[in-house]
């Protein structure tokens, strides 16, 4: 491919924004993730106004109602109720709030986090840096698990605790990969160009890293959702994470599991959920980072 | 590459003090009294107390508390735990082989399948199989590991009975604990029923290291298979190919030994989220190990057992990443220079 182009042609003058979303829609799976994510996306927003029954309330008359497509059961409650007499179906749309909804929030806290963290310890030299890096590694090599241990020991079990531990193992990648990415785009002649006219460190920062760098942190910020979505339903499933009647999808399932012979739905399908959540969310991600690759290659 | 090991070392020995420093701050952290949680000790008679506290020289200042702290897990001197009243030390060292012949036997079974199903399907990225691969992998990639290990209990032993759903070997056998590791242990013994007993540890292992095989195994097939897929542009693969060396020649004299030097590095870094899969997995499957202790110990406020585990899982961690970067820097000069 020639180096140089005198004219740029139609798909070079199209915005990168542009660029990125055309190399994306290419691909078929992760369009399909895109739609599968949004259709999460938007449940955990109005989930409370979708669900039948109200989640927490507790039938007397109908325990363990099987689901609608058994003969037994009722179409009011197309999953069936729980040993407490509980909407299954409610309690599962009120989950995305929990166990999707959250683990947006505990990333894009990382995300904001280890920018703030990650530019100061790239825009910074010498030894405050380098000490910085160690600190780091060390929170690197922390298991996610360990520290929602030590953080649950500490303040007591919790799904608030846990987003703290969660956000807490999530940072170390954020800060690292802003890190790098600043050093790198430092060294552009770009940079210099835009320092000689009289730029300080904060215009720097806006005009040049900061749309160089966003691609990345979006690839990487959806590798984080997919381990925050697994960690929070982990920990939910231990007990150490939401409580036993919160509605989250790991935590549903630990309360269903001694009733797993007369309701394997109750099993079944809040893991096919986590595993559509994460599912969707690790194809948008492939999707993006082959999306932002081919772009810089045209 | 001796400045380089120094420099490691170095960093080793810092990070391990930061360690250090933060399990013992977790003492005064944790809830309940200090001195109960430093010597493990549910009861202190009062006149024991003073003794205690001239030892654990609280009544001095926080560095010289430190030193204490730090002289105690040198010399072996752990304290003990709440639920069992046992030396720290001691039930760990029983609990860890369990761990880690996990966590080695799910690594090998991520080598052996995963290196190859990426190379096979890096050679037609655009394939039928590749694809096939790489749905795989991302299936595999996404799924909870503990509905996984659900799934495969109610399948394989629930349902079809062919493999049992906890423990690590039958209660019939009784295998004594040399290494720590199950396997080992049986062929060292020298009981007659030696090899039922291999059969029953092995039916035993098999799932728990499946359930925690699956996450490494996509991992490095997505890794071989990106790396791979990298390596085959460069130019000194074409040259390769202009020499006149067939394909299986380039793959293994250049591809191979080019692509899987990420792949080292990667082991190092996902190391930290296989322990955190295997102490799941240990307590699905009832499995003997150190993961299945710590979460015990937090449902039983055992506080000086999180604070030992803490201190063991980290160094573990630490030390197979510290390994696994020295490794990758010797078989690749190029890192070696910087």
């Amino acid at each position: 491919m020639a180096r140089f182009r005198l004219l740029a042609d139609e798909h070079q003058a199209r915005s990168p924004l542009r660029q990125l979303w055309r190399e994306f829609a290419r691909q078929h799976s992760a369009v399909a993730g895109l739609a599968l994510f949004s259709a999460f996306f938007v449940l955990a927003i109005i989930a409370p106004l979708l669900t039948p029954h109200a989640p927490y309330l507790q039938n007397d008359n109908l325990l363990l109602l099987p689901p609608s497509w058994s003969e037994l059961g009722l179409v009011q409650y197309p999953f069936g109720t729980d040993d407490l007499g509980r909407d299954m179906f409610s309690r599962f749309l009120v989950g995305t709030r929990y166990t999707f909804g959250i683990a947006v929030i505990t990333v894009l806290g990382a995300l904001i986090a280890g920018l703030l963290l990650g530019t100061l310890a790239g825009m910074s030299r010498g030894v405050k840096s380098s000490v910085f890096n160690h600190i780091l590694d060390l929170a690197l090599t922390i298991p996610s698990l360990l520290l929602a241990i030590i953080i649950v020991a500490i303040l007591g079990p919790g799904l608030l605790n846990t987003i703290w531990a969660i956000m807490l193992a999530l940072l170390p990648q954020f800060v690292h990969g802003v890190r790098n990415a600043i050093a790198e785009q430092l060294n552009q002649d770009y940079v210099i160009a835009y320092r000689l006219d009289g730029a300080n460190n904060l215009q720097v920062f806006r005009r040049i890293i900061l749309p160089n760098i966003w691609e990345r942190l979006t690839v990487t910020a959806t590798m984080a959702l997919s381990t925050a979505i697994l960690d929070i339903a982990a920990l939910g499933f231990l007990g150490l994470g939401a409580q036993a009647p919160t509605a989250e999808w790991g935590a549903i399932i630990a309360d269903s599991l001694d009733l797993i012979y007369v309701a394997p739905i109750g099993v079944a399908l809040p893991g096919l959920l986590i595993f559509l959540a994460v599912l969707s969310v690790n194809l948008v991600g492939d999707g993006l980072r082959t999306a932002v690759k081919k772009r810089r290659e045209n | 590459m001796t400045l380089y090991l120094l420099r490691r070392l170095f960093l080793l020995a810092f990070v391990l003090l930061a360690l250090s420093l933060l399990a013992f701050s977790l003492a005064y952290m944790f809830p309940g009294d200090m001195l109960q949680n430093l010597t493990g000790l549910r009861y202190i008679a009062p006149e024991q107390v003073a003794v205690l506290t001239a030892e654990y020289r609280l009544d001095q200042g926080y560095l010289a508390q430190y030193i204490a702290y730090l002289q105690r897990i040198l010399s072996g001197n752990w304290g003990l735990s709440f639920a069992s009243q046992q030396p720290l030390l001691q039930e760990i060292g029983l609990l860890l082989p369990a761990t880690l012949e996990l966590a080695a036997y799910a690594l090998l079974i991520s080598f052996f399948a995963g290196i190859p199903l990426g190379i096979i399907a890096a050679v037609k990225p655009e394939g039928v199989i590749s694809k096939g691969i790489s749905a795989l992998a991302i299936t595999g990639y996404s799924m909870p590991v503990f509905w996984w290990a659900l799934l495969l209990i109610m399948l394989f032993s629930l349902g079809l009975g062919w493999l049992p759903t906890a423990g690590r070997i039958g209660v019939l056998y009784e295998v004594k604990h040399v290494t720590g590791f199950m396997l080992m242990d049986i062929l060292l013994s020298d009981s007659a029923h030696r090899n039922d007993a291999l059969l029953n540890a092995l039916r035993h292992m098999l799932l728990p290291t499946l359930v925690l095989a699956t996450y490494p195994t996509t991992v490095m097939i997505r890794f071989t298979k990106d790396s791979m897929l990298e390596v085959w542009e460069q130019s000194y693969i074409k040259t390769a190919r202009a020499k006149g060396l067939n394909r299986l020649q380039v793959l293994y004299r250049h591809g191979l030994r080019n692509a899987l030097l990420p792949v080292i590095r990667q082991i190092g870094l996902q190391f930290s989220t296989l322990i955190t899969l295997a102490m799941i997995t240990e307590v699905i499957f009832s499995w003997p190990g150190i993961g299945r202790w710590l979460i015990d110990s937090i449902y039983q406020r055992n506080y000086p057992a999180i604070q030992a585990g803490l201190l063991v899982i980290s160094t573990l961690v630490i030390s197979v990443n510290m390994l696994t970067e020295i490794l990758h820097t010797l078989f690749n000069p190029l890192a070696r220079k910087r």
